[in-house]
This record gives structure tokens, C-alpha cells and sequence, in this order.
């Protein structure tokens, strides 16, 4: 029973009602504007992310109707371009990591930790605003016909201003830098908070696994972004200033482009399915009533598989014609990155065969999780196979591979994560029937939409063309993967629309519909702002189920201890032990965050526009609106 | 040109099925690739299998079992995860690793200098294919002829973006990279015709980038070499004369050459002998009289974005231009 | 403040503040890592060094220079320690003290930055002069934006000293502790031309 639900006392009654005022928000629209609280800002990520992913998936229809039939006249060429471009762009930046970081990690971690918000409120609100600005500046682009168009890696010299003159490239190199400051500005926010703002007692191993799949997410940001923001920032000097970083007749290397963008591009790649993980790993727990089998070996695993995943670029470069021996390093190092995964793989299993699984909605989704990811996983274990490689590479046999991985690993955990934690959002909780039946029609649908690319590929149709002929065999598997597609769209149409008519009609879920094991659960549905009156006890990994630091939590809002009611207060603690170290006063509310973001449009806008002063003058502006945002410090607010 | 239409039509050139290997390295990485999805099925029926057994341990009500007690078959647990999870996937690895990237790689890189007998040039434009024989004045486009049984140095560069050549039933595909030629062997088992297509995405028209590679017995591929490298037969009818006199007076000849007149533009691909290649414009239309006509007339229809433009011919002079080209066999 | 609960016990670790400023130095130096990697990858590539007659940089100068800013580090060191000592007046005497010689630093060396560009060869010659004119304006993009940390630092130390105040001089000092092994990088990587 949550400590919050039934109070012991009228002095703990009090207390939870002074909570209460001090964190009281803003009414209306300005208290959303000005928001800092975690979980409105996961919410507002939640709902952009959303958008995002229709924009995504319709381009994704455009393309499969333009393909269902060869010689196809749906769509022209250049817009075929621009839809796939957009399609890949949409999916990695603006929907899977600011859904599994900025909306499911921004929610749940602080609550999972047992703090009452991230260690830079401010910051954490900022990212979000950044994160919206680049995304309608990036859409910007579609509406004035000028989209991206050289794919979602826009390799040189297609992307360079000889091959490509028009602004579709340069809103891709600005767009893409705009967005990666608001994933830096994430990634370091829950570093610190997971190193700085845990409960006192939960050492480093007794943070849930959802942390140290976050955990890994973000120091993936963190070092895969800056490459990608040097190879932007090149192409958008030789597009715009007339540097020759990529200019083969000036010295330039066109193979410099792929080093740097894959350099960021492979650790990408598990950033996107690692956070996925670990909402895998809080819903088997939930669903088998049992500790994860090789708990410390899958937080090692999770871990290890981003800081291996650093050094495999290469392989996305088989067929560029590098030395033999370079290939030969860089698949012996992508052998070595499979192992993270198949510990993780096997653990998952066996927790599901040593618990008491109960196949509800969100385990289902995992079980589909698993499916899907060891497919993808297998055939990427084809890749490290260099000639195999140099034959499917570029071709719907790797279309087939990243996204049995990325829908497979990320979105399918995704929709479980929304069915599984639904309840403790809203407090209701969603429909079961049409719960498990939209995870079979998707389920049915994915794999009708991606398991024909395997054969299409091996066929040998390339990717990103926008026909192909008749007589070459690739007609009814094209055909079929459009069906898939919209029988896709369809089981995520009934999903979305489970959860919003149950939003409004569903039953009463209360604080722990689940048993669940982590701390999230030890609060009510959906959580006071607050978090928690008091500072949990923590003494494992699954502190829900630690029954006495629960009553003990109790006892402590009976007897006033370690409630932090003398204004915005957060504990700071010691970065492994999690000893106390110190009580930090939290700002609340700000309108510097979307000041901020929007002086941040301008900059970028004015660069769009190649007037280079007037973004100079922008950047000012930027500078005077992070003054202001110091000028009054926490413990004065 | 006989042959290759016979050849066309008994079907060859309809199928770019790497799994239909026609050469020793396509053989060899089709083999590897049904060794390794014979082994993705058993992983992936493993897995499937723990998640169907635990399916039949489900329960249907409630909840709460003991959370707080010692973890069930923990030592199972792990004894999988090492065993499955460690040490099995390294075994299989390293022996994938041995197989494909040391033994199978050695057939598939790139062939040493005094491995092959002939070398020939690809050239990738937006969007067909340069081909060049070097110690010859051959020079053509799109379609690739090569002495069958006789392994082939293809060197493969690019004349401005990033393209790849990929012909799966002969061998992996190979970048066409601005800044480096690079190498790949062609070696096709029987004569026929090889269908390929660029691989790596190019611009507005990647999609109509094909390339035929044409195995012919020698002496018929040197009977064929020797012809590409005379320059072009004069036109021997008057409606021909005046379709090269426009070919010569016009736009037609500041984008593309044809020997042996001043016509020597490098936009375009080499028409010295155009009329003998099955197709045009990168195998997107057959090479027939009305596909040409059509093509010559609004190039723009078939191929929208290529880099010929409309060129306003009326119906006659499209019709002359035609009878000259037809006449460069 | 309920700093009862701590009950006395000495702060285990560093502030928040120092944690965020060690990220964004990480992220930074990955930049800068992209940037170096890019240089010697096109070096390594390239058969002459600098290409195309270009003359090689200079030694003397950025040498003596960035001899002067490494000497910072001290001034800035002694700030975070006197700020952690709650002595204002030393802190703000150290940070005065650093200040002076980056700026003095800053305005020789972006001086000398456009006299390069005006007289030597300027950014759009090729590749060599692309990353070579990027490499040396990030690292002064990264001095001038310490500047302004300094000055914004010593505005606020004119109204005393709070806790928020001690945490903002170690975060900057660390800071600069970072753009200091950044410059020193960045001088080498130029000069190895001369080998």
C-alpha cells in the first residue's frame, strides 16, 4: 500500500498537505510552459514523440503504396527522396530516443531512485523545448518542399552543394545539430541524477536495471553525438563557406563523411535499443513475480554492449573498398559485441521459465520483444560475415535486419512500456482483451511487413529506389510488405485507441496494480508532485518488494523524519555508496527553458538562411538569456 | 547483338538472385549464407522454445508469489545464460569468423595483379556506367562484355557521386569512391547475361542505374572488342547522313562522343556503337526503334531527373537521328 | 533548509555542479577528438603536408602563448580552492589575476587569427586549410566563452559568497583546467605539420 494513500496521523495528514502547497504547480498552460517537474516534462515528451512517430509512419505508407506495385507513379522521384530520408531522420531523432529517454526515462527515473525530480530541473525542461523547436524547424523543411533528400546518412558528394544545391541538406546538418544538443543536455542530466540524486542505500548495485539501461543510453549520447556534430558541422562549411573538408579535388575525403557518421552511427544504434531493455527488464520481473536471473551480469551487459558498440563502426563500410585487414578487425569486434546480447537474450528466458509469467498485455510485447530481437540479432551475426555482407549490404536484406532490431527491440518494448506503466500514469487501467489483440495484429503485421525484405534482398533489389521493374521476382514480396504495413499501422491505431478511451472510461488501477518491483509503484497513480513525502529506505534492487523499508517509509512520515518540507528540497548523495552528502534546494517553475529553446531557433534559422551576422547577434541573445536564467540562485527562489 | 538478344530472350538477365550464383565467389558466399540461416533457425527455435515452455508454465489469476524469497532455478539461470549466452556464442563466432573472414574473403577481395588476364574500367556517373578496356580504344556503356571462364580485374571508380557496382550472381558489390579506384574480379562460369544494378543510393534516378555483364566465349568476346574499338561506320543512307548531321550540328554531340567524328562531348555515355546494346539509359528501355524515338524525344518521360534534356526535335529529325544511330552496330 | 537529517556529516564527493561541468568537458573533448581524428586522417591520406605550398605554422608565437594560458591554470586552481575556504576576498583576486592573462591571450591570438586569414591563406583554400582554420577557431571559440564564464563569475562574487557561488568557481575553474589541455592539444596537433 502506497505511504501516501492512508495516513497515520493527522500530523502525517499535515505534513503531506504542506508537501502539497510548496510543490503546487501552475494552473493552465503557463504551468505546463513553465513546468520543470519531471513527469510533465516526460509527458509533454511523450505526447511530441507520438506525433513524431505518425509523421514517421506515414511516410513509411507512402513509401510501401509507391512500392506495392513495380513502375509506380504514387509519388515522383524526389519526393520518394525525401519521404525516406525523412522516414529514417524522423524515426531515430525524434521518436525512439526522446521516447525511451525523454519520456519514459525522464518520467520513471526519479521516481525509480526514490528523488523528487532530476538533479537540473531546468535543464531537464529545456531539453524538451529544444528537442520541439528542432523538430518543427526539421518539418519546416517538408512544408516548404525542401525536405532532406539524400537519405538519413547523406553521404558526400550526393549531399554536397554541387550534387544537392538546394536547402534540403542544410536543414538536415542544422536540424541534426539542434536536436543532438537537447540529447547531450538529456544524457548528462541523468548521468548526474543517477550518480548524485539516488535514495540513500541504493549503491550502484541496487539501481534497478531500467537505470542502468538509461545509465548506458546516456554516456552513449554523450560520446557518439560530438562526431556527428563535427560531420555536420564540415558539410555545412563546404555547403555554405566553402571549405573543402569532403572535396575530393581539394584534398578532401569523401570517405571522412561515413568514418564520422558511422563513428556516431553504430553506438546510435544501441542507444536506440538499450534504454528498451530496460523497460524490458521491469516489466519480466513485474510479469514472472521474480528477481531477474543474472541480475549483475545483465547491468554489466547493458553497459558493455554501448562501450563495445563504439569500436564496429567499420562495418557499416564493408564494400567502400577499405584494406582487408581493417575489415577483418572491425568484424572481430562486432563478434565481440554480440556476446552483451545473448547474456541479456538468455537471462530474459530464463526469467520467464524459472518465474510464474502471467501473459498479460505488456509481457506479451516482450515475449514479441525477444522474438523479434534474436531475428534481427541473427542476421546481423550474417553481417559479421564480410563477404555475405559485401553481397546483402544496401539492399532489403538489410532494410529486413535493422528492422526486425529497431521496431523488434525498441518500439515493441515501447508499446509494452505504455500498456505496463499506464495505470501508474492516469491511475486506470487500460482494457485487457483489446490490449492482447492489438499485440497479435502488430505482431502479424511486422513480421508480413519485414520478414519478405530478407528474400527481396537475396534477390538482389537495392534499397532506396523508388520502382523497380517487373520480371525480376520482387513484385508479390513487395506487395505483401504493403499489406503488412498498413495491418501495422492498424494494431497501433487500436493500441492508441485502448489506451485513450480507457484514459476516460477505465477502472480505478490504485498505486500497485501490478506488484510491481520497483519504487515507482510505492506511490499513488499518478504520483503527487512530490514524488514521495519521504526519502524511501532502499536495501535492494527491488525496493517494492522490501516490505519493512515500506512500513519503515511509513513510520518515517508518522514521525517527520527525512520528509524535506522546508521548501523545494532534494538529497544529494556519494556517486557508488549512496551515502547523504548533502539537502539541495530545487528550483520550480521557469521561464527560461522555452526562452531559451526559442533563441536557440532563431540562431539556427538565421544559419538556414546564411545570415551569419544576424545568427551572431541570435547568439547574444542566447548568452543574455542564460544569464538571466542564473540570476536568481535555487535556494533564493 | 544476335546473341545477346537469343540470350535475352532464353530468359538470362532476368534475375539478380544472389542465391543463383553463376561464378566461384558468388558460390561461396551463397554457401555460407544457407550455413548461417540453417544455424539462425536452430538459435532462433531455442529461444522460441524457452518462451513457449514458459507459456505452458503461465499462470491465469492474481498475483503475489514470493517476491522476497530465494530466486527460483537461479542456478539453471545462470548456468544458461553462461553456457547459451557466453560460451556457446563464442564458439560459433569464431568459427563464423574463421570460415567467412579468413578462408571464403580470400576468394572475394580483391584479386592480386597477376591473378587475372584482362582488366577493364567502370566508371560511375549519374546515372549509367562508363566501361572502358584499357590497351584498346573500346569504350561503351552499360553493357559489359567479358571472355567467360576467364577471371576479370574491374577496376571501379566514379566520375561524381558515390555509386556501387554489384552484379550478385558474379560477386559482392564494390563502392565506386571519388578518391580511389577500387578492385574487384569478375569470373562468370557459363556465357549468359548477368543483370546488376548500382547499390549505393545516387540520386533522383538510382533506381534505373542497371548494368548487364555479357559472357561470351573468346573468340566471340575478341570479335566484339575489336568492333568497339574501330571507330563509327559512316551512315550509308541519306536519312541517316542528315540524322549524323544534326548529331554533329546540334546539342546532341557536346554530351557524347562517337569516334571517329567531332562529336566528343563526356557528359553522356559513348555512342560509337550504340546499336549494338540490348538496352538504354542504364537497362531502363530496350534498344528498339520506337524505345528510341521515345527516348530521343523526351528523355525526361522514362527517366525523370536524368541529366539529358529536352532537346525540342520535331518528328523528322527525331526520326533521322534515329536511322544514324541505329546504323552504329 | 532541513539540513538537520545530514546531522553534521561532511558533503561526500562534489557538488552536482562540478558532475554537470564534467560532462559537458566530455562531450566537448569528444568534439574536439572528431576534430584531431580529422586532421590526421587527412594528413595520413595526403602525400604532402601541408599541401599545395602552404607554409607551415609558426612555432615561436603559439608556443610563448599557450605557455602563458597553461600558466592560468594556477591562479584558477588557487580560486577554487580559496572559494571552498569561504575567503572572498582571495577569490576574487585569483580569478582577476586569470583573467587578465587569458584575455591578454585571447587578444594576441585572435589578432593573429585574422592576420592569418588576410595574409597566409585563408579558410577556403582546401582541405588542409578547412580543418586547420576550424581546429585554432573551436579552441578560441572555447577561450572566449571562459572569458565570459570569468566575467560573469566576478559579477556575481561582487555580492558575496553563497553556496551556489563557491560550486560555480570550481565548476569554472575545472572548466578551464580542460579548455587549458584542449589548447595544448590542439598547438600540437598544428604544429606536428612542421615533422
Amino acid at each position: 500500500m502506497a505511504v501516501v494513500e492512508a495516513p497515520e496521523s493527522p500530523a502525517a495528514a499535515e505534513r503531506l498537505d504542506r508537501l502539497e502547497q510548496i510543490w503546487r504547480s501552475r494552473p493552465g498552460l503557463l504551468g505546463w510552459l513553465t513546468t520543470t517537474d519531471h513527469k510533465r516534462v516526460g509527458l509533454l515528451y511523450l505526447w511530441t514523440t507520438l506525433a513524431f512517430f505518425a509523421a514517421g509512419g506515414a511516410e513509411s505508407l507512402l513509401i510501401r503504396t509507391q512500392l506495392a506495385q513495380p513502375n509506380s507513379h504514387v509519388v515522383s522521384p524526389s519526393t520518394f527522396d525525401e519521404l525516406f530520408s525523412m522516414h529514417g531522420i524522423t524515426m531515430i531523432f525524434f521518436f525512439i530516443i526522446p521516447m525511451t529517454t525523454g519520456a519514459f526515462g525522464n518520467y520513471l527515473l526519479p521516481l525509480m531512485i526514490g528523488a523528487r525530480d532530476m538533479a537540473f530541473p531546468r535543464m531537464n525542461a529545456l531539453s524538451y523545448w529544444i528537442f520541439l523547436a528542432s523538430g518543427i524547424f526539421l518539418y519546416t523543411s517538408l512544408g516548404l518542399g525542401m525536405a532532406p533528400n539524400a537519405g538519413w546518412f547523406d553521404y558526400v558528394p550526393l549531399a554536397s552543394r554541387a550534387f544537392d544545391p538546394g536547402r534540403n541538406v542544410d536543414f538536415y546538418c542544422l536540424g541534426i545539430i539542434f536536436n543532438s544538443i537537447a540529447s547531450t543536455l538529456t544524457a548528462a542530466q541523468f548521468i548526474v541524477t543517477i550518480f548524485k540524486s539516488r535514495a540513500p542505500g541504493m549503491s550502484l548495485n541496487r539501481l534497478p536495471l531500467f537505470c542502468y539501461a538509461q545509465l548506458a543510453a546516456a554516456f552513449g549520447l554523450l560520446f557518439a553525438l560530438p562526431p556527428l556534430s563535427a560531420d555536420t558541422i564540415f558539410l555545412f562549411l563546404d555547403r555554405n563557406v566553402g571549405t573543402h573538408f569532403f572535396d575530393v579535388a581539394l584534398g578532401g575525403k569523401s570517405l571522412l563523411w561515413q568514418h564520422l557518421f558511422w563513428i556516431f552511427g553504430h553506438p546510435e544504434v544501441y542507444i536506440l535499443i538499450v534504454p528498451a531493455f530496460g523497460i524490458a527488464t521491469s516489466i519480466i520481473p513485474a510479469f514472472t513475480q521474480r528477481k531477474l536471473v543474472a541480475f549483475p551480469l545483465v547491468g554489466i551487459a547493458e553497459l558493455l554492449v554501448v562501450f563495445i558498440g563504439f569500436g564496429v563502426w567499420a562495418h557499416h563500410m564493408f564494400a567502400t573498398g577499405l584494406p582487408t585487414i581493417s575489415l577483418v578487425f572491425f568484424a572481430a569486434a562486432t563478434a565481440m559485441v554480440v556476446i552483451p546480447s545473448t547474456i541479456q537474450v538468455f537471462a530474459w528466458c530464463m526469467s520467464f521459465v524459472t518465474g510464474t509469467p502471467q501473459f498479460k498485455t505488456p509481457l506479451l510485447f516482450i515475449a514479441g520483444f525477444i522474438f523479434m530481437f534474436v531475428t534481427g540479432g541473427l542476421t546481423g551475426i550474417m553481417f559479421m560475415a564480410i563477404p555475405f555482407d559485401q553481397q546483402v549490404t544496401d539492399t532489403y536484406f538489410v532494410i529486413a535486419h535493422f528492422h526486425y532490431i529497431i521496431f523488434g527491440a525498441a518500439v515493441f518494448p515501447i508499446f509494452g512500456g505504455l500498456y505496463y506503466w499506464f495505470p501508474k500514469v492516469t491511475g486506470k487501467l487500460y482494457l485487457e482483451r483489446p490490449g492482447q489483440l492489438s499485440f497479435w495484429i502488430v505482431f502479424v503485421g511486422t513480421n508480413l511487413l519485414f520478414f519478405p525484405m530478407h528474400i527481396v534482398g537475396l534477390l538482389g533489389m537495392p534499397r532506396r529506389q523508388y520502382t523497380y521493374p517487373d520480371g525480376l521476382g520482387w513484385t508479390s514480396y513487395n506487395l505483401a510488405e504493403t499489406i503488412g504495413g498498413f495491418l501495422t499501422a492498424a494494431g497501433i491505431l487500436l493500441l492508441l485507441g485502448n489506451l485513450v478511451y480507457s484514459y476516460r472510461k477505465g477502472a480505478d488501477a490504485g498505486s500497485d496494480p501490478w506488484h510491481g518491483p520497483t519504487l515507482e509503484w510505492a506511490t499513488t497513480s499518478p504520483p503527487p508532485e512530490y514524488n514521495f513525502p519521504v526519502v524511501p529506505k532502499v536495501t535492494s534492487a527491488y525496493a517494492n518488494w522490501d516490505r519493512d523499508d515500506r512500513e519503515e517509509d511509513r513510520r518515517r512520515l508518522a514521525e517527520g523524519l527525512f520528509v524535506l518540507e522546508q521548501g523545494h528540497e532534494q538529497v544529494e548523495v556519494s556517486a557508488v555508496d549512496a551515502r547523504l552528502s548533502d539537502v539541495v534546494p530545487m528550483p520550480h517553475e521557469s521561464p527560461w527553458p522555452p526562452l531559451l529553446a526559442a533563441s536557440l531557433a532563431l540562431v539556427f534559422s538565421m544559419l538556414l538562411l546564411r545570415k551569419f551576422g544576424v545568427a551572431g547577434v541570435m547568439a547574444v541573445l542566447c548568452v543574455l538569456t542564460l544569464v538571466g536564467w542564473h540570476s536568481r540562485e535555487p535556494a533564493e527562489q | 547483338m544476335a546473341l545477346g538478344a537469343s540470350v535475352l530472350l532464353a530468359g538470362c538477365g532476368r534475375t539478380q538472385n544472389a542465391l543463383a550464383p553463376e561464378s566461384h565467389q558468388s558460390r561461396d558466399i551463397a554457401s555460407l549464407f544457407w550455413w548461417m540461416m540453417g544455424g539462425a533457425w536452430i538459435g532462433l527455435g531455442v529461444v522460441v522454445g524457452l518462451l513457449v515452455w514458459s507459456w505452458k508454465r503461465r499462470r491465469r489469476r492474481g498475483f503475489g508469489a514470493d517476491t522476497e524469497g530465494p530466486k527460483p532455478g537461479e542456478r539453471a539461470g545462470w548456468v544458461v545464460v553462461l553456457g547459451a549466452g557466453v560460451a556457446l556464442p563464442i564458439v560459433v563466432l569464431a568459427t563464423l569468423f574463421v570460415i567467412a573472414d579468413v578462408l571464403v574473403i580470400r576468394t572475394t577481395q580483391a584479386p592480386a595483379k597477376t591473378a587475372t588476364r584482362l582488366t577493364i574500367r567502370v566508371i560511375g556517373h549519374q546515372w549509367w556506367w562508363e566501361v572502358r578496356y584499357p590497351g584498346t580504344r573500346a569504350v561503351t556503356a552499360n553493357e559489359i562484355h567479358i571472355p567467360v571462364r576467364t577471371p576479370v580485374r574491374v577496376q571501379v571508380t566514379t566520375a561524381d557521386v558515390i555509386h556501387s557496382f554489384w552484379v550478385p550472381q558474379l560477386n559482392r558489390k564494390i563502392d565506386a569512391i571519388p578518391e580511389r579506384t577500387n578492385v574487384e574480379e569478375l569470373y562468370a562460369d557459363a556465357p549468359g547475361v548477368y543483370r546488376g544494378q548500382c547499390a549505393e543510393f545516387c540520386g533522383l534516378q538510382h533506381a534505373h542505374m542497371g548494368v548487364y555483364v555479357i559472357a561470351d566465349p573468346p573468340a566471340a568476346f575478341h570479335r566484339w572488342l575489336a568492333r568497339e574499338g574501330r571507330p563509327a561506320a559512316a551512315p550509308s543512307r541519306a536519312l541517316a547522313a542528315r540524322g549524323r548531321r544534326l548529331f554533329l550540328g546540334g546539342a546532341c554531340s557536346s554530351c557524347h562522343t562517337i569516334r571517329g567524328t567531332g562529336a566528343s562531348g563526356e557528359v553522356g555515355p559513348d555512342l560509337t556503337h550504340v546499336a549494338a546494346r540490348t538496352t538504354l539509359a542504364a537497362l531502363a528501355i530496350p534498344n528498339r526503334r520506337a524505345d528510341l524515338a521515345r527516348w530521343i524525344a523526351n528523355a525526361q518521360h522514362a527517366k525523370p531527373g536524368n541529366q539529358m534534356p529536352d532537346l525540342r526535335l520535331t518528328g523528322s529529325q527525331v526520326g533521322a537521328l534515329v536511322a544514324y544511330l541505329q546504323g552504329l552496330r | 533548509m532541513s539540513d538537520h537529517i545530514l546531522a553534521g556529516r561532511p558533503a561526500a564527493g562534489r557538488p552536482a555542479a562540478w558532475w554537470a561541468m564534467a560532462m559537458l568537458i566530455a562531450s566537448e573533448a569528444t568534439l574536439f577528438g572528431s576534430f584531431v581524428g580529422t586532421y590526421y586522417y587527412l594528413r595520413f591520406t595526403t602525400r604532402v603536408w601541408p599541401p599545395d605550398g602552404l607554409p607551415k605554422p609558426a612555432l615561436a608565437v603559439p608556443l610563448v602563448l599557450v605557455a602563458c594560458l597553461t600558466a592560468t591554470s594556477v591562479p584558477m586552481q588557487l580560486a577554487s580552492r580559496a572559494a571552498r575556504a569561504g575567503r572572498l576576498g582571495a577569490t576574487r583576486l585569483f580569478l582577476v589575476v586569470a583573467l587578465f592573462v587569458q584575455s591578454g591571450y585571447f587578444a594576441f591570438e585572435s589578432n593573429d587569427f585574422g592576420e592569418q586569414i588576410k595574409h597566409r591563406f585563408d579558410i577556403t583554400r582546401n582541405a588542409y586549410s578547412s580543418i586547420y582554420y576550424v581546429l585554432l577557431g573551436a579552441d578560441h571559440a572555447h577561450v572566449f566563452v571562459g572569458l565570459l564564464f570569468d566575467l560573469w563569475l566576478l559579477w556575481k562574487l561582487a555580492r558575496g559568497l553563497t553556496r551556489y557561488r563557491v560550486n560555480a568557481v570550481q565548476a569554472i575553474a575545472w572548466y578551464w583546467q580542460a579548455v587549458i589541455v584542449l589548447t595544448l592539444v590542439v598547438t600540437g596537433t598544428l604544429l606536428s605539420a612542421r615533422a
